[in-house]
């Protein structure tokens, strides 16, 4: 692997839980065992009711790309040398949002609501991120 | 009758003009821009006793020494001030500053506020710096950062989805970018003064999609301040103050994954709240200055603001009501997209234009009878959404 030169993500006690998830190819996300809320980015607390009683959970991995854009230039400088690429915003079927980037795709195919899947990306040793592909249409 | 509606008034502006100035330091600009606002309100200086610096972005030691009092050296307040705190919320630290200077005047803890806003994002930082900067900020560290967010990310991911949404054009977003010049073309402290047709906007690369080259904002040096005193004294001061007549805001989010998806259920409120305040609707309103950053944003609140149907705005701007001239005329300064990117100081020049244009002093480019304008703010990545309705009867 060629040294990896992009910001990677910071590590905290939560956010290991998720990319220890990564790493075993589980996305994980979070629900209040309280009210029942769907909770992404994880969190200590519940986004409604306030309780610390969360569970991780695991998402099947499948969504909508609920926006895009395809970066030509002016990207950030650690970015420069890999555009085009895409960035999204992902509406996940479980009802939490998740940036990341469309990959293995036609950048000019890409459309928002389009049917997108989890692809796991190793990065460094320690880290895998969840990355998005335009997944085929059901069978 | 709402205890806040009316009670108090901007009466005194400053602004030096937006732009790349090498060779204007950053205390040089601040000082003038708040020497202008006193002498434009009439406040006697020893009056002046709360100094309200917006944060600067672009240097931190400038923003450290602002937060320790250096304008109220600078300014010689320093046997009458009575605080010297800032208030910073990104782009929408002008609603903040207005809302809480109009705060201490109506509980009686101040009876003058200067707030003031000096920046100098053209020249005064690194260009891949300040990207790097605003590609940090209100980004998750945890689950963001890997994937190449930046504000022109942002951009294009704001326009996609309201294209998509709304049927809005490519063309109708170039449009807002033509009107905003030709405003600027008007306003001798803009930075992007030269006129664009909506198809020259068109025929720029793409940066990152749909955002093109000539609808980015550039970022520039500039500086603003204002004046807030009691009404009840406004009316002695000066001939026109600008009364605060509504304001309303919604903060909502931190990141651009969570801000809302419903931005008219989210952030409509903040309209609703200020119009039922200011005690008037949005016929009424005379001129828009809203806060930009970059063009859908305007068209998102020209909807937020009920100024027109959802997903009609577009076409309100490529017919030419926003532009001079127009039934509609919205941010008359140019905006950030061609006054120029000055950090939290886009949202200060939106509210000193509408300040403007009650009073009746903004020259070539004033609107006939403004005697209600709305204006708008907004900070981080879009965490937050604030109304002001300013007018010329309290
Ligand atoms: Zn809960």
């Amino acid at each position: 692997m060629t040294e990896y030169t992009k910001p990677l993500p910071l590590i905290t006690d939560l956010s290991r839980v998720f990319y220890d998830g990564c790493k075993e190819r589980k996305l994980l996300y979070q629900q209040c065992r309280e009210c029942g809320e769907v909770i992404f980015f994880p969190k200590k607390i519940c986004s409604n009711c306030m309780s610390r009683d969360l569970e991780w959970k695991q998402s099947q991995g499948r969504g909508k790309i609920h926006s895009f854009t395809v970066t030509y230039s002016y990207a950030p400088p650690e970015f420069a040398k890999d555009t085009p690429y895409a960035l999204s915003i992902i509406a996940m079927d479980e009802g939490f949002y998740i940036m990341s980037n469309i990959v293995d795709c036609d950048f000019d195919k890409l459309v928002c609501d389009l049917p997108v899947e989890v692809v796991f990306q190793p990065v460094t040793p320690d880290i895998t991120l969840p990355k998005f592909r335009p997944r085929p249409p059901a069978r | 009758m709402n205890r806040f509606r009316g009670k108090t008034a901007i009466v005194g502006i400053g602004e030096v003009p937006t732009g790349h100035f090498p060779e204007r330091s950053f205390v040089d600009a601040a000082i003038t821009v708040c020497e202008a606002a006193i002498k434009d309100s009439g406040v006697p200086k020893h009056a002046v006793d709360t100094i309200i610096p917006i944060g600067v972005v672009s240097n931190p030691l400038d923003n450290a020494n602002v937060v320790c009092s250096w304008l109220v050296e600078e300014l010689g307040l320093g046997k009458t001030a009575k605080s010297n705190f800032q208030v910073m919320s990104g782009g929408s630290s002008s609603a903040n500053a207005l809302k809480t200077a109009s705060s201490l005047v109506l509980a009686g803890l101040s009876q003058a506020v200067l707030v003031v806003h000096c920046d100098r994002l053209g020249t005064g930082i690194d260009f891949n710096a300040a990207v790097t900067a605003f590609a940090r900020a209100s980004v998750s560290q945890e689950y963001e950062v890997p994937y190449g967010w930046g504000q022109l990310g942002l951009a294009g991911l704001l326009q996609q989805r309201y294209m998509y949404e709304t049927g809005t054009t490519e063309r109708q977003i170039a449009s807002v970018v033509e009107s905003l010049r030709k405003w600027a073309a008007l306003n001798p402290n803009a930075m992007m003064r030269k006129l664009r047709t909506a198809d020259e906007i068109l025929d720029s690369p793409v940066i990152s999609s749909p955002v093109r080259k000539r609808t980015m904002n550039v970022l520039a040096d500039g500086a603003a301040a204002f004046i807030v005193t009691s009404a009840e004294w406004a009316k002695d001061l000066t001939d026109q103050p600008a009364y605060v007549l509504g304001v309303g805001s919604r903060c909502t989010n931190f990141t651009s994954t969570q801000q809302p998806k419903n931005y008219h259920a989210a952030w409509g409120p903040a309209a609703d709240e200020a119009y039922t305040m200011a005690g008037i609707q949005p016929k009424d309103v005379k001129v828009a200055e809203i806060y930009d950053a970059f063009p859908t944003f305007i068209l998102i609140t020209m909807e937020l603001l009920k100024l027109c149907e959802l997903g009609e705005a577009g076409r309100l701007v490529e017919n030419g009501h926003t532009s001079p001239g127009g039934r509609l005329p919205v941010s008359t300064n140019g905006a950030m997209m061609a006054q120029g990117h000055t950090g939290a100081g886009g949202g200060v020049a939106i509210l000193v234009e509408a300040a403007r244009q009650v009073m009746g002093k903004a020259g070539e480019r004033q609107v006939p009878n403004a005697d209600i304008v709305v204006e708008t703010a907004s900070g981080g990545v879009g965490m937050d959404f604030h109304v002001g309705v300013l007018g010329r009867e309290a």
